[in-house]
Formats: structure tokens, sequence, C-alpha cells
């Protein structure tokens, strides 16, 4: 009966385009703020553990115990710092002078000598719970490596050798870090901050795209003309899916080459998948145009979804290490999956073969999504 | 001739506030017809009701022969419509506001090459083709609204106060085109607060509180008038204001400027002015019978609802 005109959809993304060129905020919104968004976050976000402040408290004072504070000195994890003010261990913590604190006993050096496994006292900063476990682990290591490469130069002597298998069996783990061989926290967080950049794109320049209609009036005005809902929806929409596929491009690509991130999968499968993604995101931006009046509300409203779909993406926290009750409601998170997606090809380069849960998953809230915002439009513009 | 317009019992609410009570009306095809009334009289409901904006409550309406109820959309094809705030794209410029909108209405491009040129003579807009929107001044900005209004040739023109805020110059400018646009067939709906605007429409519709007070042209709406009007004029007017509005027989008394109008009804008029002159005979004004104009018309049926009202509370 009706048929969508091509022609009067192509009229609004021509308009759209127009208005974008003329709205500097526009621009910045998409070429300058996701190169700024991926700066900050990509520097800044990161788990790896470095320069911590480390206070070595050396009563052994022997060749053995300084080789042992050396040895925490040839890497960039710690900052080995001086206590000139001869301050007790814990006021070195509580004032931020130091992070960590290794007490290496008196007599150390003998035990070592005589081939036991002498005890040492590491006293951590757990402000920050994550960093301290790392940096604790870290020091642990150095540690061991330590004692283990002392006690094998007199390896040589019987006597020493006999000790060592009378300490209980110790598993030599030789590890190897897959897809990230240098713990490179970028190369993990880069592609969440893409998975964020189109989804703001996407969801709230949607969403204040058609509310700026509305608050404006023209909204009324297209509304008597013959214009369909469809062909209005169309043409307000691809203009703003095509921008957030570009996005992923521009960012994946400005990504490459700042923090030098190596894209293993096929960017066609990313793609495909963020063409799919975007139905939800753009459906979610109708349907806070159709709660909203103004533009301020319909970015608060965006601002107030995006919180929630920022927590429960997995962004910061894996999902994996969530509680099982939150765990269940990433289910209900359409950002989730596809922040899976995202690294999985990105970081893994795993193809569709891997990712068809979450690739139907995301398909199912596309299509839901998106029917429920236009069914919604329909009914709230007559 | 047939109506363009007709809408029968029409009631509308918003919540519990009614906006239209069993409310009638009857354009004819090719009239210009003013609807005047306050704000809140009910204006831009009956208007939007008839653009399809809002859809019909309990009543009836046609709309160029076509249902209201079922074909708002093939109505919406054959109408401009100008809301009362201006509602085009700021940011394009006032070419681009034009072609957008010809695209819109699927105009074909011959004609609307031919339409343009028209709509820029017409509305002396050309040597603004480039300006944007937003950077035309209110009375511009008026004209280009009905320049898209008009892009597509519709046979009905709805108008919602298009000339409010607007400076004198350009709503008579606003007017003239009007009526030449009316010269070429298209039916005209315009609202409008200004009284000395009813008076170009070849028919009025008074509204007030969302009900119809009266429906004629203007000339017939003040000869069918069962008042009269008389002018005083006196030193004292504040103090004679207060005496002679609670004095018998008259109606309602309205300053105008540095005089009183005194309403009272047909009949009685002479008898009341007797009255009036015995009563007041040491103070010095005159008094003397005026044509009534809209306005007093207007303000008087403002006066007898709003004491009605206080009537029913």
């Amino acid at each position: 009966m009706h048929r969508i005109s091509l022609k009067v959809v192509m009229t609004f993304i021509k308009k759209e385009f127009r208005q974008m060129s003329r709205t500097p905020a526009m621009i910045f919104l998409v070429l300058v703020a996701p190169l700024i968004q991926l700066m900050i976050l990509g520097f800044t976000v990161t788990n790896e553990v470095k320069h911590v402040k480390l206070f070595i408290e050396d009563r052994d004072n022997t060749h053995t115990s300084q080789m042992l504070s050396r040895s925490f000195t040839s890497t960039d994890r710690f900052d080995l710092i001086q206590n000139t003010q001869n301050l007790k261990p814990n006021v070195l913590i509580s004032d931020w002078k130091a992070q960590l604190i290794v007490t290496i006993p008196r007599g150390f050096a003998k035990e070592l000598a005589l081939g036991r496994k002498p005890a040492l006292q590491i006293m951590v900063d757990g402000l920050d719970g994550n960093s301290a476990a790392v940096a604790l682990s870290y020091a642990q290591g150095i540690i061991a490596l330590f004692i283990n490469s002392e006690l094998n130069i007199p390896y040589k002597y019987p006597v020493n050798a006999a000790i060592l298998k009378a300490m209980p069996a110790q598993a030599d783990v030789q590890d190897r870090m897959w897809y990230n061989a240098d713990l490179n926290s970028a190369q993990y967080m880069v592609p969440g901050i893409v998975v964020i950049l189109v989804t703001i794109i996407s969801m709230m320049v949607a969403a204040m795209s058609l509310v700026k209609e509305k608050e404006i009036g023209t909204l009324e005005q297209l509304m008597v003309t013959p214009v369909r809902k469809s062909e209005l929806l169309l043409g307000k929409l691809i203009p703003y899916w095509l921008i957030s596929l570009f996005e992923i491009n521009f960012v994946m690509l400005a990504a490459h080459f700042i923090f030098n991130i190596h894209f293993a999968g096929s960017p066609i499968t990313l793609g495909f998948m963020a063409a799919i993604y975007l139905l939800t995101t753009l459906g979610m931006g109708i349907l806070i145009s159709t709660m909203t009046n103004t533009q301020q509300q319909a970015m608060f409203f965006a601002w107030f979804m995006m919180v929630f779909l920022l927590l429960l993406s997995g962004l910061f926290v894996p999902i994996q290490n969530m509680p099982l009750s939150i765990k269940r409601l990433t289910l209900l998170n359409p950002m989730s999956y596809f922040m899976t997606i995202t690294r999985e090809i990105v970081i893994k380069g795993n193809g569709l073969k891997y990712l068809w849960k979450e690739a139907l998953a995301l398909f199912v809230y596309g299509i839901g999504i998106f029917t429920i915002s236009v069914i919604k439009f329909r009914k709230v513009t007559k | 001739m047939q109506d363009i317009i007709l809408v029968q019992n029409l009631n509308h609410t918003y919540g519990e506030k009614p906006a239209l009570k069993d409310f009638s009306l009857s354009v004819a095809t090719g009239e210009l017809h003013g609807l005047i009334g306050p704000d809140s009289a009910g204006k831009t409901t009956l208007m939007r009701i008839l653009c399809g904006l809002l859809p019909i409550q309990t009543g009836e309406g046609e709309v160029l022969g076509l249902n209201l109820k079922t074909d708002y959309k093939a109505i919406r094809a054959q109408l401009g419509y100008m809301p009362q705030r201006f509602s085009l794209y700021q940011d394009l410029s006032v070419q681009e506001n034009l072609m957008f909108f010809a695209r819109l209405f699927s105009v074909p491009a011959s004609e609307r090459d031919k339409r343009m040129p028209e709509l820029y003579a017409f509305s002396r807009l050309d040597a603004f083709k480039t300006r944007k929107a937003g950077a035309l001044s209110g009375g511009m900005k008026q004209k280009l609204a009905l320049s898209c209004a008009l892009i597509h040739r519709p046979e009905l023109l709805i108008l919602d106060e298009p000339t409010y805020g607007v400076d004198p110059v350009s709503r008579q400018e606003f007017w003239q085109m009007l009526k030449s646009i009316q010269k070429e067939g298209t039916s005209i709906l315009v609202s409008t607060p200004y009284m000395e605007e009813a008076e170009l429409c070849d028919k009025v519709s008074l509204m007030l509180n969302g009900n119809l007070m009266a429906s004629d042209t203007p000339s017939d709406i003040i000869s069918k008038w069962d008042k009269s009007v008389y002018r005083l004029s006196a030193d004292n007017l504040k103090e004679m204001e207060n005496k002679l509005c609670s004095f018998e027989g008259i109606d309602s008394c309205q300053l105008f400027g540095h005089e009183l109008h005194l309403v009272m009804d047909k009949t009685t008029a002479e008898d009341t002015v007797k009255a009036l002159q015995s009563k007041f005979v040491h103070t010095g004004f005159t008094l003397e019978k005026v044509k009534p104009g809209m306005e007093d018309i207007y303000l008087s049926y403002m006066q007898s609802s709003a004491i009605e009202e206080q009537f029913d509370a």
C-alpha cells in the first residue's frame, strides 16, 4: 500500500549531515572528543602496577641483603625510597611515603648461607586492593627468584641440595601470556573504550537530535506533511548509524597509532556486529526521545542509562569477577555482549564461530529494542 | 458552496480542563476566516485537531471533504499549517528550508522551480535566500514559514497567530500576502489576538473558553449585536468608571484611552442614558452614541463570561 520513499529518506539524511556540518559541537563530538577520551582512558585506566614506592628496611646489612635490595631496582615496577627521617614503617605508609615495605631481618644472609629459607616481612598499603595485591606478588616474585638463585648457587654442595630436596616440592611455573604478551593494558582497554564511544555517539546523539526536532517544533511541522514516520526515523537514524560505524574505524586506527594496538580479528566481522549492536543503541535513543521534551532532559536520561550500561559492561571489572547476582544482571545489558565480542575479535582474533551466543543475544536485543522504540515513537507522535 | 472545514459538537479536554465545549464551526471554500479569542480560548486546540495533530475526542469533523478521523493523512497532503511558534530549521538557509519542504511534499522539481521564484517575489525573501532562517527578523521568519506552508499549493491554509509579536508594518504586509493567496483560490483559517485584523477577514468566529460566541462577517457581527455603545469623556474618568460600572442598565464599561465605552442593551439604552444624565447632572461629562467596533463586542463577551464564571462559582 504505502511504500517508503527513498527520496524522502535521502532528503532527511542530507539535511541531517548538513545540519551536523554546521554544528561545531557535533564535529568536536565526533572527531575530537573520541580521541581525547581514548587518550585519557587509554593511558590512565590501566591495571598495570608501576613505580610503586618501595622502602627496604635492611636490618641485615650484608652483601647478600644489598644484592636483594638491588634486584628490586632493576625493574620500573618499584621506585626505591630513602627513609632519611628515620620514620617507623607504619608511619611511612600512612604518610604516603611508601606503598610497600620489605624488611630484611638480621641474619638473613647467614640463614641463606645455611641453605634455609629466611623469613622476610612485607607490608603493603592495601588502600587500592588490586594494585596492592599485584605489587605484593611482584615483590614476592623478586624475593623468591633471589632466594632460589642464591640457594641454587650452592647447589653444587650436597648439603644444600639435600636441604633443597627436603623442602616441599614446588611446581615449576612457566608463565606465558597469550593474546597480550607484554600485558599492555591499552590492548585490553581500548576495545572497551571503542564500545563506549560508539554507544554514546549513537544513543545520546540520536536521542538529542530527535528531541531537538520536538523542542524547536519542527517535529510537529513534519507531522503535518505527508512524511511517514518510518521515513522520518530512517532519515534521522541512518546518519548516526553511519557516523558510529565510521567512529569505530576511526578510533581503532587512532588506537593503532597511539597505543600500538594490534587488531587480531576481522574488521568486517566487527563492523557487522557493530551494525547489529547499533540497532539497540539507536533504539534506546528513540526511546529516550519519546520520554523527554528537551535536549537537556534527553542528555540526563542518556547519562543515567550510560552509567548502568557502563558499570555492568565489564569494562573495568571483568564480568567473570562479579558476584553471581550481578553477573546475571549483566545478561540484561546489551553493551556487555558487544564488549565481549569486540575484545574477542580485536584481542584474540576470534570469529563468529566462537561468538555466536553473544551475537545472537545482540541480535535479539537489537530487534527487540528497536521494534519497541519505533512502536512507542509512533504512539507518541500522532 | 461546499464547506472546506466543518466540525460538529467537538469536545476536547486536557485531563480535567476543557479546551473545546460542544464546538461547531463551518468555513466555506475560498473564505478567509478569522478565529478571534484570547489565550486559552481553544483556538490552537481547534487548529491542531483540524491538522490531525490531535485526535478527535468526541464530535465529528471534515476538512476538504475528508473525514478527520479516518483520512487525516490525505488531508495533510493538501493542507498548509503554520504553527504559532516558528518551527523551521534555524540552521538551514531560507532556500534550504524551502527545498526541504518541497521534497517532503513531493513537489516535482519542475513545479518547484516555478514555485520558488513566485514565493520569493511574493515574500520578498529573494535577497535573503542564503541567510540562515535563525538569522532572519521576526517578520521575515513568518514570511518564510508561510512560504514553506505554501510550497505545495495547498487548498487550505491554517495559520496559528501568524502575526503575533510581529511589527505593524510586517503585519500589514503579511495580511496583504494572505489576501493575494486567497485570490489564487486557497481557503484560509487564521487565528489572531488583534481585533483590527478581524475586520480584514471575510468571516470571523469569536471564541471564548472553548465556546463559539459568534461566527459571521465582521459587519454582520457588528450590526446583529443587540447592544449599543456610548462614548463618555469626562475629567474624572477613573472616578466615573467605578460609579458607572455598577449603574443599572449598563452591561459593561471599558476604558479606551481617554474615554469610556459604555455598553447597554439596545432596547433600554435610551432610558439608561436619560437616567444617567439626570443622576450625574452636576458632573461635567459628554456622552455620545458610537458605532460599536469588534473590540467592544469582544470585550463585552469577555466581561459577561467573567461575570457568569463568578456567578457559577
